[in-house]
């Protein structure tokens, strides 16, 4: 055999395009290695060195964007593809992962565990998402997909001296394999469809992206593509929560610890989506199956989700699934996105919404003094507010963004994505996220309530209510951690035009 | 000669046992052998697939899978170990502790 194909591979692999991803790497065994060589007094310092390097790495994709000195186009033979939205992805995931290991900071020195491994594993999840959102190849999506779920399997049940947290991380393992053997099947049947020689547009490299798209252009009825798109589809909305895949979102979000429930609300959510984008391409053949089948799950998503939290006291299950329903309205955007074209822009402005709204819940809850945080219930908030007006703050523009409240974010979000759907002329669909959009002012506001206004208790449990740590006691970075949260909340409400040039322009 | 069908109906077949046998065993190892099962019946696909078109991407696929499955197993015994050691149970219908 001779090496000019080699070559010619090896042409393609622009290693600098990934650097920010390589940086991650990077980063993330310089930890394990400085926990080795430091002295014991000095690793409280790791996670400071681990926050620092991803805000150098985020300056750097940022920067780097806005001067326009990123490259756009295919790379490693086809296996990446770079794009403006990619390069908002990376953002995504650098801005949530920078604020999950700021909770990670405070909630495990709560506890007596190694610390370390935790932002290791949260470095390298975050560096396959990032691969993820500008995958071009199934190879590549499934490889960076399982990367990121061994990781999060690993995260899930870190608190191991505690049931709760053990049993989250089993039944998230059960889950996350199954969902993702039923996409691995998808994609096998994709790839038995697409290299099928007798059929035109076939190809060898059929996982290709390009190459499956055309070859499902040329036999838009081929009933192994149709199998496998189902099955893919099906995994994916494993990872979103979406209806009827969301079983076991509850459960997880309540046994994981706090650091990782919010990095399953956020990046596993915004991963879901970044593939789904890029799966609405590869379909858009087979659209006539896959947007009624992303419409009727959009529908029972946001119906579940918002119905199933109604009846919850639980705070992290109330997140969860309230981040089930705001799965079925980011579907919608998908399903808009077929015809309007800046629906994806949307979608993104939605998800970084989210990302600051629960990044101000998640800082709030994770200064409430509890030791266990699985049964953190809505009576544990107090009267949150008059104990510490900062944290109520917070806690208030958090829920009112994602509940959708204007001049916050959430509200600009809802929007647009509720725009696009009306320009798509997607009547139903936006009936039924208005309707969930009303009932989920219900819930959100029962958290606010219970967190302003008195709530009466027994005198006997005075003593065991869990009081909210003072202001003082939360730390510049504490501080810090949730004003940025909030101002970035009010910025996105009022200020949304650098948004929309960065894509656009 | 075998044809491709009957390969794809076997994988099929080795699929859909290991499916229902995840949604229907109480025992968490028995649950993680038929996930293994599910994984092996793609890999069986990839495999006749790429044979009869003529193609190599589903055998270097194969690859990766089996090295996904073992990170996956590795992982998930783990955690399957710790959970016996504090409940000395594996059965599923008796780890109820997550709740509304």
């Amino acid at each position: 055999m001779s090496t000019e194909i080699f070559q010619k591979i090896a042409e393609t692999n622009t290693w600098s395009w990934i650097a920010p991803e390589l940086a991650m790497g990077v980063l993330a065994l310089s930890l394990l290695v400085l926990e080795v060589i430091l002295p014991k007094v000095a690793h409280g310092a790791i996670p400071r060195i681990a926050i620092l390097g991803q805000l150098v790495i985020l300056g750097y994709v940022v920067t780097g964007t806005c001067a326009g000195t990123f490259p756009a186009g295919e790379a490693f033979g086809g296996m990446l593809y770079f794009d403006g939205t990619g390069q908002l992805f990376r953002v995504f995931f650098l801005g949530a992962s920078i604020f999950v290991s700021y909770l990670g900071m405070v909630s495990l020195d709560k506890r007596l565990l190694p610390q370390v491994e935790y932002f290791h594993i949260l470095l390298v999840i975050t560096a396959a998402l990032m691969l993820l959102a500008q995958a071009n190849h199934f190879v590549m999506l499934f490889v960076a997909l399982e990367t990121a779920t061994v990781g999060f399997y690993i995260l899930v049940s870190y608190f191991r001296h505690t049931t709760v947290s053990l049993e989250a991380g089993l039944k998230y393992l059960i889950m996350g394999a199954l969902s993702s053997t039923i996409l691995l099947f998808g994609i096998v049947l994709l790839y038995g469809a697409g290299s099928n020689p007798a059929l035109a547009g076939s190809s060898q490299d059929s996982l290709n992206f390009g190459n499956l798209a055309g070859f499902l252009a040329a036999n838009p009825d081929d009933t192994l593509g149709l199998i496998g798109m189902i099955l893919v589809i099906s995994g994916v909305a494993f990872k979103i929560g979406a209806f009827p895949f969301q079983i076991w979102i509850p459960d997880v979000y309540q046994g994981a610890p706090l650091p990782t429930t919010a990095l399953l609300a956020v990046s596993s959510k915004a991963a879901g989506f970044a593939m789904l984008l890029s799966l609405s391409k590869v379909f858009s053949a087979l659209g006539d199956w896959f947007y009624p089948l992303l419409s009727a799950l959009a529908v029972l998503t946001i119906l579940f989700g918002n119905f199933a939290a109604l009846t919850q006291r639980n705070l992290k299950r109330v997140i969860g699934l309230s981040g089930v329903s705001h799965a079925g309205f980011l579907l919608i955007g998908v399903i808009a996105a077929r015809t309007v074209d800046w629906a994806s822009t949307a979608i993104l402005f939605y998800l970084f919404a989210y990302l600051l709204a629960s990044a101000a819940v998640f800082s709030v809850l994770v200064h409430l003094n509890k030791d266990d945080d699985s049964d953190l219930t809505l009576d544990d908030l107090g009267d949150l507010a008059k104990k510490n007006g900062f944290l109520g703050l917070g806690l208030a523009v958090g829920v009112g963004s994602l509940a959708g409240i204007p001049p916050l974010a959430g509200f600009i979000g809802k929007l647009l994505i509720f725009i696009a759907a009306f320009k798509a002329e997607l009547y139903g669909l936006l009936g039924v996220a208005i309707v969930g959009v009303v009932v989920s002012i219900y819930y959100y506001f029962g958290i606010l309530k219970s967190a302003f206004f008195d709530v009466w208790q027994f005198q006997a449990d005075e003593e065991e209510a869990p009081t909210a740590i003072p202001g003082s006691a939360l730390g510049f970075l504490g501080k810090l951690a949730i004003v940025i949260a909030i101002a970035g909340t009010l910025l996105l409400g009022f200020y949304q035009s650098p948004f929309s040039s960065w894509l656009v322009g | 000669m075998i044809s491709l069908e009957q390969y794809i109906a076997v994988s099929s077949l080795l699929f859909a046992i290991g499916f229902f046998g995840v949604l229907f065993r109480k025992n968490t190892l028995v649950i993680y052998m038929c996930l293994e099962l599910m994984l092996n019946a793609a890999n069986l696909a990839l495999i006749a697939f790429s044979r009869y078109h003529g193609g190599m991407g589903g055998n270097l696929f194969v690859f990766f899978t089996i090295t996904v499955a073992a990170a996956e197993v590795a992982v998930g015994l783990a955690i399957i170990v710790a959970l016996f050691r504090k409940r000395q149970t594996v059965e599923v219908e008796e780890l109820n502790e997550l709740k509304n």
